[in-house]
């Protein structure tokens, strides 16, 4: 962002421009164009192949369970015969109406606010790094690279905290099962959430953070 | 696209290292096709989206129906967690629970199953399932820990379009779907039968009442009740029902009977039915049966039809109807045929003055009196006023010996003063009537007892107690006791005179003397009480084996018969006893005394006035008199015994009046104190004859014995 370090990314040569290419699992450069890496046999890309198109899928992927996630019960509580269904939101809701606003927020944080800020935070990287469009092309006023590299770090970091809700209702489905006095069983939601989970770390794994900095030769 | 293309950076850098060239040609791969160019994770998203489609599809086409079904109240229902039930299956769940515009009703809110849904009838019956505890069990235990849910029951309709209901305040007692009749029926008086209160057939459940109500128009008791199916087949016109609740006592013939039903009915109540007589139709849902009290009342019931082709009649009778009620039985043959509608007076012209006549409106059933089930009142009257001219008659009679309950009798007098049915002024059609000979009868029983009353028996006994008496005052004399002194001397003298030589010659006349004493006393046996009183204890015994066989089935009047003959024996007989003890000291006093030798003139009139007493007790006049006694007692008893039979509360007077012949017998009877005693005192009395005798012989031999001493 500052002058300076602008001055420095563009005075660097990348691997690419340098004619080489890493490999990805064993890191010996090889000159552009081997096919495959000659110490571990890995195969060799500049860049990941399709790595956008992949981000997209598994974002959409993501998305779209994550509507049931919400919609459908997360937990199925019988107790005494009457059995309660708890939706995610709805059970923060009621969380908070017993008076358990750290719960209720740990809750809405790790069920809502973090899968959200992760499908904005992938597609939006995605968005931006793609020089072909034209609404990453108007998103991508100031070039703060380093800052979309820590958002992804970010990103990528947090994808394994987000199965909270999920350990919660897998634990508690393996040890209520009380049988007549209170039964816990998970609802269709906790699949979908998983589901929703591993999709969007799948599209985190997916993105190619060097994309980031192709953005650089691009100013250039 | 950039990613795929490595960019023409090498060639670049050639360039710059040799110098111009000649523009290199810009050679773009192959541009592959987007088909080409497409990742296969697209497929995941493809799939994640079918499966949520699917699922949200699913959600859809499974989503519940709502409708809506109004409660009075709504106790335990709670949105989102009350079920609703359908055979104990969960076919849907209360989502809100609101009151209507009126606050009137809970309105309930739930979502059904769609399949389900979609064959609710309109008369789909829904009802609030809560634990309740009644004699009959436990039921709805489950929803103690659950809370309550709604139960459903319904016959699946193809189309059912409704969507709400009323809800009903409790279980209803037959589900829809269930085979079976619904009857209502009809009592006076339902406190012992409560909801839910099991019909019986032969004490097999098949049935159950719903609660009681009365009806508005009148002051019976109406209540609905279900016959499940294969038992309802047993339903005909000619059914009876009664009610069973609690346990009967009663006492008859047969001693105590104490009849329980089962424990249900014990305590809720409960009926029982059974077909009475034969040929009944078959009859529909509805159809209003009387609940009897009881079995018997049930099984008396014969007369059918009553306001069904019953025909109203009036009957006018001149003397007292006391005993007569609305209810009474109309009898014919001893056959009911009919029942007493109402009794009232009217006002009758009888010439000049207005005479009241009580007039009892009958219903009489023509079935019952053997005309078709189809005869009007027309062929009713027909049929009545034929056999009136032959002479049938209503009457009054007593329904039983014990009650004062009347009843009216249609009898057949063909001797009665001719009648015929009239039809008055109000339209009632008059039945004659002639006097009843009922009180008669009455009297007459009561007069046979009165007459048994009546008869002498303490006299008799006071009479013989005064006897005895006087004997004793006699015995007991100054004069008499002088006497023994007297005779004492002058038997010690007749002792010395016999003892005499001169007094040998005497053995003969003596022989005669005794042979003279011992045919009065042979006479005094043969015409005396022996024979007698073998009659009386013949007729005794007699009365005894009547009293035995009045009395058989009656142990207490036995102890009553003992406890009378006890007092009996303890007045009478011991006073008679201890008369003729009195007496007997007073003889042998009078005869163990030294003093006999003085024998005083008074021995002379006092034997005289025994052998008065003898020969009266010899001619028989006391025994007479209880023979006649005995023998009017024994037609007594034997008219008591015929009447016995029918007279059964008549025994307990029977056996106060056998306890009092008893005593009476007991005191003249064979084994009797007296009887011994006074066998003593008439040996006693011989044994001095014999000596006066000797006495008077050797002072007519010898006179101046007298004056010697010799």
């Amino acid at each position: 962002m500052t002058s300076a370090q602008e001055n420095d990314s563009a005075r660097s040569l990348t691997a690419r421009q340098a004619g080489l290419v890493g490999c990805h699992s064993c890191g010996r450069v090889h000159p552009m164009g081997t096919p495959r890496c000659s110490r571990c046999g890995a195969e060799l890309h500049s860049r990941m192949p399709g790595s956008l198109q992949k981000v997209w899928a598994w974002l959409f992927a993501g998305i779209v369970v994550y509507v049931p996630a919400n919609i459908y019960p997360m937990l199925l509580t019988t107790s005494f015969g009457a059995t309660t269904e708890n939706t995610i939101i709805g059970g923060a809701v009621e969380l908070m109406h017993y008076g358990s606003y750290g719960v209720a927020l740990i809750v809405f944080v790790a069920s809502v606010m973090i899968p959200v800020g992760k499908f904005l935070a992938i597609g939006y990287l995605a968005l931006v790094v793609d020089p072909g469009s034209r609404l990453g092309g108007r998103l991508r006023h100031g070039q703060d690279l380093h800052g979309r590299q820590r958002l992804f770090e970010v990103v990528e970091f947090i994808g394994r905290w987000s199965m909270i809700d999920v350990f919660v209702v897998a634990i508690l489905s393996a040890l209520v099962q009380l049988d007549f006095a209170a039964t816990i069983n998970p609802g269709i939601a906790a699949v979908s959430f998983s589901l929703s989970v591993a999709f969007t770390m799948l599209a985190a794994l997916s993105f190619d953070p060097r994309l980031i900095w192709d953005a650089e030769q691009d100013l250039n | 696209m950039s990613s795929d293309n490595p960019p023409p950076a090498a060639g670049q850098s050639s360039g710059q290292s040799s110098g111009p060239t000649p523009a290199q040609m810009r050679i773009d791969p192959p541009k592959r096709s987007f088909w080409r160019n497409l990742s296969l994770v697209w497929l995941v998203p493809i799939l994640a989206l079918i499966v949520s489609l699917g699922i949200a599809w699913q959600t859809y086409a499974e989503r519940g129906v709502t409708v809506e079904i109004s409660f009075l109240n709504a106790s335990g229902v709670r949105p989102g967690e009350t079920t609703i039930r359908y055979r104990d299956v969960v076919i849907g769940a209360v989502e809100d629970v609101r009151f209507t515009s009126d606050l009137a009703r809970v309105l309930v809110t739930a979502s059904i199953d769609r399949d389900l849904a979609n064959t609710l009838p309109a008369d789909a019956q829904f009802w609030v399932v809560q634990p309740e505890v009644s004699a009959r069990g436990i039921t709805g235990l489950s929803t103690v820990l659950s809370g309550v849910y709604i139960e459903a029951s319904f016959t699946p309709q193809a189309d059912g379009e409704a969507r709400t209901f009323v809800g009903m305040d409790s279980a209803p007692l037959a589900r829809e779907g269930q085979q079976g009749t619904r009857i209502t029926l009809r009592t006076r008086d339902a406190n012992r039968i409560s909801e839910g209160a099991p019909i019986l057939f032969h004490g097999i459940e098949v049935g159950h009442i719903e609660a009681p109500r009365l009806i508005l128009s009148g002051d019976s008791v109406v209540f609905d009740a279900f016959i499940m199916a294969p038992h309802d087949r047993r339903l005909t016109t000619a059914t009876r029902f009664w009610d069973t609740s609690g346990f009967t006592v009663s006492l008859g013939t047969g001693g105590l009977s104490l009849n329980v039903g089962n424990l249900a009915a014990l305590v809720t109540g409960g009926i029982a039915f059974d077909t009475i007589f034969s040929g009944g139709a078959p009859l529909n849902s509805g159809y209003v049966f009387d609940l009897f009290p009881d079995e018997n009342a049930a099984r008396q019931s014969l007369f059918t039809g009553v306001g069904a082709n019953a025909v109203e009649m009036a009957i006018e009778f001149e003397g007292s109807v006391n005993g007569l009620a609305v209810g009474s039985p109309v009898r014919f043959r001893g056959l009911r045929v009919g029942e007493v509608r109402a009794i009232g007076a009217v006002l009758v012209d009888e010439g000049r003055r207005q005479g009241v006549r009580l007039r009892t409106t009958v219903a009489l059933d023509p079935q019952a009196l053997g005309l078709p089930v189809e005869a009007g009142a027309e062929r009713t009257i027909d049929f009545l006023r034929d056999a009136v001219a032959e002479g049938l008659r209503a009457q009054l009679a007593t329904s039983s010996l014990f009650t004062a309950a009347l009843v009216i009798e249609l009898a057949e007098l063909p001797e009665a003063a001719p009648a015929t049915i009239e039809q008055r002024e109000d339209g009632m059609i008059v039945l004659p009537s002639v006097i009843s000979d009922l009180p008669d009868f009455t009297a007459t029983a009561e007069g046979v007892l009165e007459r048994i009353n009546a008869l002498p028996v303490e006299d008799l006994m006071n009479q013989a107690i005064t006897l005895m008496a006087s004997i004793e005052a006699v015995v007991s004399s100054e004069g008499t006791r002088q006497a023994p002194d007297a005779a004492l001397a002058l038997i010690e003298d007749i002792r010395a005179l016999v003892g005499g030589e001169d007094t040998q010659a005497l053995p003969g006349e003596l022989r005669g003397g005794l042979a003279e004493v011992r045919g009065i006393v042979e006479e005094l046996r043969l015409r005396g009480a022996v024979d007698r009183l073998v009659t009386v204890l013949d007729s005794a015994d007699t009365i005894a084996a009547n009293a035995a066989a009045a009395s058989g089935e009656i142990p207490a009047l036995v102890d009553e018969l003992r406890a009378l003959v006890a007092r009996a024996n303890g007045v009478e007989i011991e006073e008679l006893a201890r008369a003729a003890t009195r007496l007997v000291d007073s003889t042998d006093r009078l005869i163990g005394s030294d003093e006999m030798r003085e024998l005083p003139p008074a021995l002379a009139a006092a034997l005289a006035e025994v052998s008065q007493v003898l020969a009266a007790l010899r001619e028989g006049e006391a025994i007479e008199n209880v023979n006649r006694t005995l023998a009017s007692t024994r037609s007594a008893a034997e008219s008591v015994a015929q009447a016995m039979e029918s007279l059964p509360d008549l025994s307990q007077r029977l056996e106060r009046l056998v306890a009092q012949a008893d005593g009476l017998i007991a005191a003249y009877g064979a084994r009797s104190d007296f009887n011994t005693e006074a066998m003593q005192v008439m040996r006693e009395f011989r044994d001095t004859a014999r000596a006066v005798t000797q006495l008077a012989r050797a002072i007519e031999r010898n006179p101046n014995s007298l004056l010697i001493g010799r």
